[in-house]
C-alpha cells in the first residue's frame, strides 16, 4: 500500500515543513515515509514542491507520479497536473483559484476546499493553508484526525497554547470540510494506523551530523553552503547537548584548517561543504595527507560547475574529490546510499581517518542530504570507536635537542601520534617532506621512503572497506552499477524489472575509493554492465574502467538537476537490454521553470 | 624552571646572515623560558615563508601548515585544548596578504593565542617580491617600477578589529622584543606582535640604518596602552609622519572575555578531555521520531 502526496506553491509558505509534518503522522503510526523537495535558490517566490511517499515498506526515493496534488496556487496545477495518477485528486482552494480554463487530465477528482477561509476562520493566516490541506487529506484517507492533533501540540509546544489551538482548528476545519462535502470513501486510498515503532524521520545531512556526534565529534568547523549547510545547523543545534564546539568560520579555508588544527591537538573534528567550498579546501587536503593528520570532510554535491543550480542535485564532483589537491597521496572516499549508511559511514570515516591518519571524504548530494527518510532507530548502528596509534599518555621525556619520531617507518606505514601536552612527544606536524623526526628534508632516499611509508597504509586499509551491495538475482542478464545516493532508485528499478520478468541486478558502491578488492571480482563476473549516474560523463564508470579494467555496455545518465527516477531506470535498462539504446541522457521535458515559476517551451 | 636548552633543537637555523628571524627566534625562546612554559605544553604554529621554519627550530610541539593559514590551525589547536600555550608565527605576506582575513577574525574572536608577525616588508623565500607592508614606491621583482598601493597598517587594522593586545617590536632590540613577547603570551586573549625586521637579501630600503634613525620606544615616551583612540593614532604615526618616526612597544591592551570563556561546552573540561567512547544518542535520535 502506497500513497504519494505532493504539495506545491511559491517559496515562503511553509511547504517543505508541511511535508515533514505530514510524513511524521504516518511514521508515528507504523508506516514508512520519504519526503522529497524541489525548490529554487530563492527565499520567497519561485516554485516549490514537496512530495511525501507513504508506504508499508521502507521507502528511500520519490516517484514521478502523485496520488493527490495540493495546489496552493494555480501554477502548481499547471505544472503538475500530468503527474497525477488515475482517480487521483487535486486539492485546491476553489475560492482563490479558477481551473476552468485548464484542460485537466481525465479521471482526476477535484477537491475544492476553501483553504484560506478555513485558515482565517480558525484565527490563522495564509501560511496555514498547508495545515488545512493536511487535515483535508487525512479525511480523504479515512485516517483518524487525532494523530495530526497530537503532532501539532508537540511541534508548536514552544509557541504556546494559542498557536496550537489555531493550528488544530485549521487542520480540523479542513478535515471536517471533506467529511461534510465529499464522500471520502470514493477516494481510492485509505489507511489505518498501525502499532507504533521507534521510527525516526531524518535527512541525509541529519544522519551525517548525528553519525558524527555518535562518533565523538568535538569540533565542527564550516562555512554555509547549500546543500551542506543543514549539517552545520544540526550540529550547532546540539552543541550544548553533546558539548561540541561549532564554529561558523570566516571562510572554507579557515574551516578546514581549523578542523586540521583541532585534529592535530587530538579531538575528532569535521568540516562539510559543497563543490565550491570544497574547491577552496583542496589545498588543505594535501596538508592533512602530508602531515598525516586525520581529516573528515563531507561534501554535499549540487549542480556545477561554478554556482550552477545551487538547490538541485548532481553526482558530478566525484573526480574532483578523488583528485583534489596536488601530489600523490592516499585518501578514502565514501558515498552513503541512504540515511542508515550515512549514519554508519560517517562514524566509520572518523575511525579510518584516525586509524590511518589520512583525509576521508563523505560524498553526498542534494538528493540524499536534503531528502527526509524514515528509519527504525534500532537500524541506526553505533560503530565502535577506533583511534589507531594516538598517544594520549605521557612518555619518557625526550633528551635535549631530541624530537619524537612522529613519522617513524613502521610495518603498516602508520606512525605513533602523540598530541600536544603529552610529555616526550614533541614534534612538528609539517606540510614539508620530512625525516622520521619531522624535520624538513630534501634527501632523495628519505623522500622515496616517506612516500612509500604513507602509501603502504593501503594494505591494512583495504581490509576495512566493504564490497558493493548486490541487489536482485545473482545470475542476471544485465547489472546496473551505481554509487552513493542512487542506491534506492536503482534498487527499486531492479525490483520493477524483475517483477516484469527481466533478469537484472544492481551493484551499489558506498566505498568508492580505494576500490574494495572484492568489487573488481564482482564487476568482472557480471554478464553486461550498465553504469547509472547523476552526471553527464559517467565519472564513476570512467573510474571503474581505469581501476577495475571493466567495460560498460551502456550508460543511464542524468544531469538536469534532478535525481534519476526508478521508472526511468526501469524503462531505459529494458531498452538497453533489447539493444535499442546504449548511452542515454535522461532529462525531464516537464515545462515548469522553478526559478521564476512559469511554463516554458512546448 | 625551563632551560632554554629544553627549547632548542638539534637542527641549526638556516636563514641568511643578518636575518631578523634569528632575533625573533631567540626572543620567543627566551620569553617561553622566562615564563616557565614547558616544551610539551607549547604549540608553535607556522605558515610558509622564511618564518615558516620557526616551528622546526623551537623544540616544542609544532605545526607547519599552509601559506597564510597559521591562525585557523592555531585556533583549532587552542579550542581543542586551552591548557596549551599556542603561538602563531608568520610573515607579512602570510599574515597581512594571503591570510589577512584570518587576522581580522582572530582579533574579533579573541582566543588566547599569541601571533608574531615577522614583518620585513618584502617576500623573502620567493626571492624578493612586494609585500602588503612594502612602502609605496618600493621597487621589487614584482613591482620593478615601484609599488603603487599604500601599505597595510596592521596595527591600526588590529585595533579597529577589537584585538585586545597590539604591540610592535624590532629585531634590533632583542631585550625589548623578548619583554613584548612575554607580555603577549601572558595576555589572556588574542595578542598581535608585529615585529619589524630587516631582510638583508631583498629589502634594500628598510635597512638597519633606516630603522635606527626612526624607531623609538613609545611606552617610554609616555604612551598609555589603555587609550584605544590614542593607540589607533600611534598605529598610523609612521605613515602620518612620512616615516620620520616609527614607534615600537605596546600600542593597545585591554581585557575582554576570550572566545573560549563564552563556551559552556568547555567550561568544565577541555575538548580533548571529553569522553567520546560512550556518546549517548538516545535523546538526540528520539527527537526525530
Amino acid at each position: 500500500m502506497e500513497f504519494i502526496w505532493k504539495i506545491g506553491g511559491e517559496a515562503g509558505f511553509g511547504i517543505m515543513g508541511s511535508g515533514i509534518l505530514f510524513g511524521k503522522v504516518f511514521t508515528r503510526t507504523g508506516y514508512h515515509a520519504h519526503v522529497y523537495s524541489e525548490y529554487p535558490s530563492l527565499i520567497r517566490g519561485g516554485h516549490n514542491t514537496t512530495q511525501v511517499r507513504i508506504s508499508d515498506a521502507p521507502v528511500h526515493n520519490p516517484k514521478k507520479t502523485c496520488n493527490l496534488l495540493v495546489a496552493l496556487n494555480k501554477f502548481a496545477v499547471e505544472a503538475h497536473m500530468n503527474e497525477i495518477t488515475e482517480r487521483g485528486g487535486i486539492l485546491y482552494d476553489g475560492d482563490e483559484i479558477d481551473l476552468s480554463d485548464l484542460s485537466l487530465p481525465q479521471n482526476v477528482v477535484l477537491y475544492k476546499v476553501p483553504l484560506l477561509s478555513i485558515a482565517k476562520q480558525a484565527g490563522g493566516e495564509v501560511i496555514m493553508r498547508n495545515t488545512v490541506a493536511m487535515g483535508a487529506t487525512l479525511a480523504l484517507l479515512d485516517y483518524p484526525f487525532s494523530h495530526l492533533e497530537e503532532l501539532i501540540k508537540e511541534v508548536f509546544a514552544r509557541k504556546g497554547e494559542h498557536v496550537i489551538d489555531v493550528n488544530i482548528r485549521a487542520a480540523k476545519g479542513g478535515y471536517d470540510y471533506i467529511i461534510d462535502n465529499y464522500n471520502a470513501s470514493e477516494y481510492p486510498f485509505s489507511f489505518e494506523p498501525k502499532p507504533q515503532v521507534k521510527r525516526c524521520l531524518m535527512t541525509g545531512n541529519e544522519a551525517i551530523g548525528a553519525g558524527a556526534i555518535q562518533a565523538g565529534l568535538k569540533m565542527y568547523c564550516a562555512y554555509p553552503m547549500t546543500p551542506a549547510s543543514s549539517i552545520l545547523h544540526y550540529v550547532a543545534k546540539h552543541e550544548y547537548d553533546h558539548n561540541i564546539v561549532v564554529k561558523h568560520t570566516e571562510d572554507e579555508i579557515a574551516a578546514v584548517n581549523m578542523a586540521i588544527g583541532g585534529a592535530y591537538a587530538g579531538v575528532r573534528t569535521m568540516t562539510a561543504t559543497s563543490g565550491g567550498g570544497f574547491a577552496l579546501m583542496t589545498e588543505a587536503i594535501g596538508l592533512a595527507a602530508l602531515s598525516e593528520t586525520p581529516l573528515v570532510m563531507a561534501i554535499a554535491q549540487r549542480v556545477g560547475p561554478s554556482t550552477g543550480m545551487p538547490t538541485w542535485t548532481e553526482q558530478a564532483d566525484l573526480k574532483f574529490v578523488l583528485n583534489a589537491s596536488q601530489g600523490d597521496f592516499l585518501r578514502v572516499v565514501l558515498a552513503p546510499g541512504d540515511i542508515q549508511e550515512a549514519y554508519e559511514l560517517t562514524q566509520h570515516a572518523f575511525n579510518l581517518a584516525e586509524k590511518y591518519q589520512i583525509p576521508v571524504m563523505i560524498l553526498s548530494d542534494k538528493f540524499l542530504s536534503e531528502s527526509t527518510t524514515s528509519a527504525d532507530i534500532d537500524q541506526l548502528n553505533k560503530i565502535p570507536i577506533q583511534r589507531g596509534k594516538l598517544i594520549v599518555k605521557d612518555m619518557e621525556p625526550l633528551a635535549q635537542k631530541e624530537k619524537f619520531k612522529r613519522y617513524e617507518y613502521t610495518d603498516d606505514g602508520v606512525s605513533p601520534r602523540p598530541i600536544p601536552g603529552i610529555i616526550g612527544g614533541e614534534h612538528v606536524a609539517t606540510s614539508y617532506e620530512h625525516w622520521e623526526n619531522s624535520f624538513s628534508t630534501e634527501h632523495f632516499e628519505t623522500r622515496v621512503k616517506m612516500v612509500q611509508k604513507r602509501a603502504k597504509k593501503i594494505d591494512e586499509l583495504v581490509k576495512d572497506l566493504k564490497p558493493p551491495a548486490l541487489h536482485g538475482p545473482e545470475d542476471a542478464d544485465l547489472t546496473l552499477v551505481c554509487w552513493g545516493s542512487h542506491k534506492p532508485i536503482v534498487f527499486e528499478a531492479v525490483d520493477l524489472l524483475n517483477d516484469a520478468g527481466v533478469k537484472v541486478n544492481a551493484l551499489h558502491f558506498s566505498y568508492i575509493h580505494p576500490i574494495p578488492p572484492k568489487a573488481i571480482e564482482m564487476l568482472k563476473s557480471a554478464k553486461r554492465l550498465v553504469i547509472v549516474e547523476n552526471n553527464s560523463t559517467a565519472q564513476f564508470g570512467g573510474y571503474l574502467k581505469e581501476h577495475a579494467g571493466v567495460e560498460f555496455a551502456g550508460s543511464i545518465l542524468r544531469f538536469d538537476g534532478r535525481p534519476l527516477f526508478a521508472e526511468e531506470v526501469f524503462e531505459h535498462a529494458k531498452l538497453i537490454l533489447d539493444g535499442k539504446e546504449k548511452d542515454v541522457a535522461v532529462y525531464d521535458k516537464e515545462r515548469v521553470e522553478y526559478y521564476s515559476a512559469k511554463l516554458v517551451g512546448e | 624552571m625551563v632551560d632554554i636548552m629544553d627549547l632548542t633543537t638539534a637542527e641549526k637555523p638556516q636563514w641568511c646572515p643578518g636575518c631578523g628571524n634569528y632575533g625573533i627566534l631567540i626572543a620567543v625562546k627566551n620569553a617561553l623560558a622566562n615564563l616557565g612554559r614547558e616544551s610539551h605544553n607549547v604549540a608553535v604554529v607556522s605558515g610558509i615563508g622564511c618564518s615558516g621554519k620557526d616551528s622546526h627550530y623551537i623544540r616544542t610541539y609544532g605545526f607547519e601548515g599552509l601559506h597564510g593559514r597559521v591562525l585557523p590551525v592555531a585556533t583549532g589547536i587552542k579550542l581543542a585544548n586551552r591548557k596549551l600555550t599556542v603561538i602563531g608565527m608568520g610573515g607579512d605576506g602570510d599574515g597581512y596578504g594571503i591570510g589577512l582575513n584570518h587576522l581580522i577574525h582572530s582579533c574579533r574572536r579573541n582566543l588566547d593565542i599569541t601571533y608574531i608577525v615577522h614583518n620585513n616588508e618584502i617576500y623573502g623565500l620567493t626571492t624578493g617580491q612586494v609585500s602588503p607592508t612594502s612602502m609605496k614606491g618600493m621597487k621589487t621583482k614584482s613591482t620593478p617600477h615601484g609599488v603603487i598601493e599604500m601599505p597595510i597598517h596592521p596595527l591600526a587594522l588590529a585595533i579597529s578589529s577589537d584585538a585586545t593586545f597590539v604591540a610592535r617590536g624590532y629585531t634590533g632590540n632583542i631585550q625589548h622584543l623578548t619583554k613584548l613577547v612575554e607580555e603577549a603570551i601572558s595576555h589572556k586573549g588574542f595578542a598581535l606582535v608585529d615585529v619589524l625586521q630587516v631582510c638583508p637579501s631583498w629589502n634594500k630600503v628598510n635597512t638597519p640604518q633606516w630603522f635606527k634613525e626612526r624607531i623609538y620606544d613609545m611606552n617610554q615616551a609616555g604612551h598609555d596602552p589603555s587609550d584605544k583612540l590614542r593607540a589607533y593614532e600611534k598605529a598610523l604615526e609612521d605613515v602620518m609622519t612620512g616615516y620620520e618616526k616609527v614607534p615600537i612597544g605596546v600600542f593597545y591592551r585591554t581585557e575582554r572575555s576570550t572566545y573560549g570563556d563564552e563556551l559552556p561546552q568547555i567550561k568544565d573540561a577541555e575538548l580533548i578531555e571529553h569522553d567520546i567512547m560512550n556518546v549517548d544518542m538516545s535523546k538526540t535520535l528520539a527527537e526525530h521520531i
